[in-house]
């Protein structure tokens, strides 16, 4: 499993390298050839540490992994005083903390670390600095779909790329590596490095390989979200420095340990606040939320498609994930009072006012762009609703969304190559001169809208039911979505690929309908959209730890509801309280493992 | 050992899904010219197993007690006993006027197909749910949809999209289906959508003819302002019953408790059920997309909008009806909408020139009578058996007419060369004396000719409306709401009869298009005409006055009960005299040598132009929403563009400005820099001074 992972996050990473210092004058034909073994590589070793991930998580907490290996670099004498006991009333009683069973008591003396696994030093006078990586049913689900969207995007590249070819297929692998990165990086400072890390090859492909604003795109894209990360960082720094004082934890680094620190002795709500807003600033311009939003149509029609593909269907992601990550376990007052209203009036702003802009637009690209602020608005809805079914929906939209509208670029770009032009003022009635292509935009435009059966129903009903439990108002609204995207999305249907045919000047018989380069990059994505509205259960099953794991965290969990579910999933239930009754067993046998590893 | 039951309600999905599936790629390629034969057969096996739900499972489904299982047990011979369990257990189910149930309790079939989702406390599972209502439905589906599709196999001959059609037909049937077959909101909503799909597919068949790609986008997002009250309907069931089963939510002790303590929150919800049902069944004021979506092959029209789809607005309502009978408030609305649409589209009935438009403006003020009936039972909660029962039988009469109607108005545009303005012929009866029988057996039934099936389903609503101008305290809004009933009843009958005249009878004219001998019904067009046709007139005969149907859908559980409904002769009086009245006036207008010759030059008065435009609501709607949200999405991306990116530029220039002032203190010249250092060396000096004097 280890060695697996290991492979998977490398090998993007190498063939990158060997592809730039052994054949940097690499031919087209060699270099997407190099590219596309590369990442079919990749996609197969996602999916085999996918089969062998455990289907729940022996940890208790609310950030957990499934799989680990952790390796302490550093230790440091703490700088911080000897912790002092924080008063629990003075918090926002608004917060019901569920205690889970399986958390060990250690109130008595606070200078303990909170789980076992953790106490590598023996004193918490010592910090370790630690390389961790680590994978639940999140991260694992993210980095499927990242492995799963990049081989399109080398496919999508095939022949819009014909110069610098080796430079950018390793752009696009080293921008492989690093999102997988991201979505192992339990670290703060490994995950925050990984995080911007993957800002470098996706500026150079736009900037090199863009359309032709593409340099104050890529410069704009580059620094918009460079600044927003950096107040992040800020947060970040001061979240480590807050928890680390007030728990005395020896592994201030470490996201499932400071989240379970911090379950224990929350910071101060006025604390927790500031953070919350100083993190969330560079998430919500990742996302992007309204008003953070107007980089991202500018660069999606300037990006090159592979570019546009990788960026849409997993980098906006990232904004989602680290809310997930760090701001929802680790400050949930804050994310309660401040988060949840903040979050939500802006989501539904987003909703609402990006389906108006995508309506208007005539460049399907910057079309679909806008879409995805109005989708990505309803994802951070389901995910700021912080129940059960929010947080289920809005991971599934991340997915959901991602599978789609990278569908959704890649058609697009298929369109661009065979008539240079995006733009409905010029194409029309497509559907009679490519069929299937046409067929496919059509499908994939459903499974976008939102219609049950395909994948982005489950992710919207999921986010609005969770939010309709929290507030009703914010919820209605962003229903309204459910409309909208219908209006935008069948409107460019309807001229198009609808009505007759429309073509811009210039001979256009030669054109042809899909190839099989071009169906082998979208048909897995069309199916994957197809497999998932009609068993969304696999992929829900996947994230269900991780999200009890984090709802649990908000709202207690409700008896009836737990029963009903024993009752349903026998085998999941018996798992679960094994993984009770025996849980010091089972921390003996982490660290047993864990020891092994460091060997 | 698998059971029949479980097969043959499995089946009724299956069957058309695997059509569809052979269609969507097997006959893309090869076989394209014979796709409709998997169709049609799919189709008549899932009949044949939807009869079996209607006359084995659904009576057999009862609540385990000794007592009911002697009653049901000889239905298990087939043949000619087809209709002995119905009477056996009409019997045997004497409803008093209490309200007291004696028969057996019936409970609903539940085939579970599999976990589609569990999520916290949301659990979905895709079920096969039979009941009485279901069954009702789905014999009525897969008969109609089967008569459809053999016509189709002839209408659509030659066309370049024969496979996609067939497709979309028996995908369409498929989730008809599974829509009945639903037995949670959620499973509801899935296929509520995936009959929406089905029908932008099927209306934009053509989708080469800009007039149809716009119809079908009309009809697709028009539906999902409909689907958006059934979403947040869905939303406010979950959170107030923790559930979305129907099992649980339709639990009538449950809601007459939630009834008592919280009546608003049940008029919330029905209203918010009740939006979805009017998108979905172009009830006032959304509507309009139903006489758009004539755009698409004749054969959908009949099938999907007039016949299937349309109801399932009808459908979801009456199936919630335990939310609905506790507030009087929503059935008020039910009534009042369907009062609306009804008389709203007779009106705009009335001057249409093309044929399929008149059917489908009579479609949706036919589809208006039933949501009248249903909200009939506001008056008092012990007329909420008959409304329902009466709304369920209009939608089963209405299927049949209305079917016959549509195929009759496809062959004659099938003969005209697609030509379907009535302007442009006439005295069509000799040349297609098949079409003309037919289409006048369903313009009688649809007219509420005596007798006729039309007559007892139209009546059945008048008369349970009556009887809610009876009771409780809505006496006069119930009698104006009879008053617009039969007013309707008249134009209806006026309409119907003025589209007969005007296509069968004068001096007979085709279109150039039509060539020189225009050909009747081809035998496969000609046989479910003739079969419909028969079933216009003898159904409503057969299954009313003998309260067959009323006796059957009894069986539904949580369904309403009351004693079987008289016979309201004041009601059949009136309304024959109104049917007789509506045809003589065509007939006078119409039907005479002197009738007016239209053309299009011919100025139209003002209110022969209102009724053409359909009260311009279309225009209104353009004026009011669509063109109003084209322009603010203009401004939004104006201001998206232009202020907000540019807030974010001017806020990038931030540090270049700042450089910009604090660049000439870098000026390079050695002498200031001396100056400044001298400045910080005083202020050192200065502090450490003080720091010691503070000291000592």
């Amino acid at each position: 499993m280890t060695t697996l992972v290991f492979a998977m996050l490398l090998l993007p990473a190498i063939a990158a390298v060997l592809m730039l210092v052994l054949d940097a004058k690499a031919t087209a034909a060699r270099a997407r050839g190099f590219a596309l073994v590369a990442t079919v590589a990749t996609l197969i070793l996602s999916w085999s540490v996918a089969y062998q991930l455990p289907a729940t998580s022996q940890q208790a907490g609310p950030v957990t992994t499934r799989w680990e290996w952790r390796h302490t670099w550093l230790t440091l004498a703490s700088p911080a005083p000897a912790p002092t006991v924080v008063n629990h009333e003075a918090l926002s009683p608004n917060v019901i903390r569920g205690q889970s069973p399986e958390e060990p008591k250690n109130t008595a003396s606070t200078s303990k670390p909170q789980d076992p696994s953790t106490s590598r030093s023996p004193s918490g006078d010592f910090i370790n600095l630690e390389f961790y990586l680590g994978l639940d049913g999140l991260g694992m689900a993210m980095i499927l779909l990242t492995t799963g969207l990049c081989v399109s995007a080398i496919l999508v590249s095939w022949s819009e790329i014909r110069e610098r070819s080796a430079e950018f297929y390793a752009g696009i692998l080293i921008l492989e590596a690093g999102l997988i990165g991201v979505f192992l990086a339990y670290d703060l400072i490994l995950f925050y490095a990984f995080f911007e890390f993957t800002l470098l090859p996706l500026f150079l492909t736009i900037g090199v390989w863009g359309g032709p604003k593409r340099r104050y795109a890529a410069g704009k894209f580059f620094i918009y979200t460079l600044a927003g990360s950096l107040v992040m960082l800020l947060g970040l720094v001061s979240l480590v420095v807050e928890t680390q004082s007030l728990t005395g934890i020896s592994t201030p680094f470490s996201m499932p340990d400071m989240a379970r620190a911090l379950q224990d002795q929350p910071l101060p709500v006025e604390t927790q606040t500031i953070l919350f807003l100083l993190i969330a600033t560079g998430f919500l311009i990742k996302v992007p939320m309204f008003p953070f939003h107007t980089w991202l149509p500018l660069v999606h029609v300037e990006a090159p498609t592979a570019g546009s593909v990788d960026l849409a269907g997993v980098l906006l992601k990232l904004g989602c994930y680290g809310f997930l990550r760090i701001a929802i376990p680790m400050l949930p007052d804050a994310s309660l009072t401040v988060g949840q209203p903040l979050v939500a009036i802006l989501a539904v702003i987003g909703v609402v006012y990006g389906s108006l802009c995508a309506y208007h637009q005539t460049d399907i690209k910057r079309m679909v762009a806008y879409s995805s602020i109005a989708h990505l608005g309803v994802c951070m809805l389901g995910l700021f609703a912080l129940n059960a079914e929010g947080l289920s929906g809005g991971i599934c939209m991340m997915i959901n969304h991602g599978l789609a509208t990278g569908a959704l670029f890649s058609l697009v770009g298929m369109i661009h190559e065979r008539y240079h032009t995006r733009s409905l003022t010029d194409l029309g009635g497509l559907a009679s001169r490519i069929p299937l292509l046409s067929a496919l935009l059509v499908f994939i435009s459903f499974a976008s809208i939102g219609l049950p059966g395909l994948n982005g129903f489950i992710g919207e009903i999921l986010s609005l039911l969770g939010m309709f439990q929290v507030s009703a108002i914010y919820a209605v609204i962003g229903t309204t979505g459910v409309v909208l995207s219908a209006w935008y999305l069948l409107r460019m249907v309807q001229v198009g690929l609808f009505g007759p045919l429309r073509e811009p000047a210039g001979d256009h018989s030669h054109v042809s309908d899909l190839t099989v380069r071009e169906g082998l990059a979208i048909w897995p994505l069309a199916l994957a959209c197809l497999g998932l509205g009609l068993f969304p259960q696999t992929l829900l099953n996947l994230i269900e730890p991780d999200v009890k794991a984090l709802a649990v965290i908000y709202y207690e969990p409700d008896e009836v509801i737990v029963q009903k579910t024993d009752a349903i999933q026998p085998s999941f239930a018996m798992t679960n309280s094994t993984a009770i009754v025996t849980s010091d067993q089972a921390v003996e046998t982490i660290s047993s493992i864990q020891t092994g590893e460091r060997r | 050992m698998a059971n029949w039951s479980d097969i043959a309600l499995a089946t009724i999905p299956a069957a058309p899904l695997a059509a569809a599936i052979w269609c969507g790629t097997v006959a893309q390629v090869v076989r394209r010219t014979t796709a409709h034969r998997p169709v049609v057969l799919a189709l008549a096996l899932s009949l044949v197993a939807a009869a079996y739900v209607l006359f084995v499972v659904v009576p057999g489904s009862v609540v385990d007690s000794p007592a009911a299982h002697s009653q049901i047990t000889p239905i298990e011979s087939s043949g000619e006993s087809l209709v002995k369990p119905i009477s056996l257990i009409a019997s045997e189910t004497p409803a008093s006027a209490t309200g007291e149930h004696h028969g057996p309790a019936h409970k609903a079939y539940i085939f579970e197909v599999y976990r589609w989702m569990s999520v916290g406390g949301l659990t979905v599972d895709i079920v096969l749910r039979a009941d009485a209502m279901t069954a009702l439905m789905l014999v009525m589906v897969n008969f109609v949809s089967l008569l459809v599709a053999i016509f189709a196999s002839s209408y659509m001959h030659g066309d370049k999209g024969y496979p996609r059609f067939f497709g979309a037909m028996a995908l369409f049937v498929f989730s008809m289906n599974m829509l009945v077959l639903a037995g949670n909101f959620i499973e509801v909503f899935i296929f509520w959508e995936a009959v929406g799909l089905c029908s932008y597919l099927l209306i934009g068949h053509w989708y080469h003819k800009p007039s149809a790609a716009a119809a079908a986008r009309k009809a697709f997002v028009v539906n999902r302002i409909g689907d958006f009250g059934l979403m947040t309907a869905i939303f406010l069931i979950y959170r107030t019953f923790g559930s979305v089963d129907f099992e649980t939510v339709l639990d009538p002790a449950r809601l007459a408790e939630l009834a008592a303590a919280q009546p608003g929150l049940i008029t919330t919800i029905a209203l918010l059920l009740l939006l979805g049902a009017i998108g979905k069944s172009a009830q006032f004021p959304l509507h309009v997309w139903l006489p758009d979506a004539m755009e698409g092959p004749t054969p959908v029209s009949a099938l999907i909008h007039a016949a299937t789809m349309v109801t399932a607005g009808v459908y979801l309502i009456a199936r919630t009806t335990p939310i609905f009978v506790h507030s009087p408030t929503a059935q008020l609305v039910v009534a009042g909408v369907g009062a609306t649409t009804a008389l709203v589209a007779a009106v705009t009935a009335l001057c249409q020139y093309d044929l399929k438009r008149v059917l489908a403006y009579s479609t949706v003020s036919q589809l208006g009578y039933m949501f009248m009936a249903l909200g009939a039972a506001a008056a008092s909660p012990a007329l909420a058996a008959h409304a329902e029962t009466f709304a369920m039988f209009h939608l089963l009469t209405h299927a049949f007419f209305k079917a016959v109607l549509f195929l009759a108005a496809g062959s004659v545009m099938h003969a005209m060369g697609d030509v379907i303005d009535m302007r442009r012929f006439s005295g069509l009866k000799k040349a297609l004396p098949i079409t003309h029988i037919t289409f006048l057996c369903g313009a009688l039934a649809l007219a509420g000719f005596p007798l006729l099936s039309g007559f007892w389903s139209k009546d059945e609503i008048l008369a349970v409306v009556w009887e809610a101008t009876q009771t409780g305290d809505y006496k006069t809004y119930f009698y104006l709401i009879l008053g617009v009933g039969l007013l309707t009843s008249l134009l209806t009958a006026f309409y119907t009869f003025r589209a007969y005249y005007l296509t069968f009878h004068g001096p007979e004219r085709f279109p150039e298009e039509a060539g020189h001998h225009p050909h009747d019904a081809s035998p496969a067009m000609a046989i479910p005409l003739y079969i419909l046709a028969a079933l216009a007139v003898v159904a409503g005969l057969i299954l009313g006055p003998t309260h067959i149907y009323a006796h059957y859908i009894e069986m539904t559980p949580n369904f309403p009960t009351a004693a079987p409904a008289g016979m309201n002769v004041g009601m059949m009086i009136l309304s024959t005299v109104l049917a007789l009245g509506g045809i003589g006036l065509a007939y006078s207008i119409y039907g005479k040598a002197t009738r007016p010759e239209y053309s299009d030059a011919r100025p139209l008065s003002l209110w022969e132009n209102v009724s053409l435009n359909g009260l311009y609501l279309d225009q209104l709607y353009g004026a009011l929403i669509a063109r109003p949200m084209a322009t603010l999405s203009a401004v939004c991306e104006f201001v998206d563009r232009m202020i907000l990116d540019k807030i974010v530029d001017a806020v990038g220039l931030i540090p270049i400005i700042a450089g910009g002032m604090i660049r000439p203190l870098q000026n390079g010249l050695v002498s200031s820099y001396a100056a400044v250092m001298l400045l910080g060396v005083i202020v050192a000096l200065a502090s450490v001074l003080r720091a010691i004097a503070s000291v000592t």
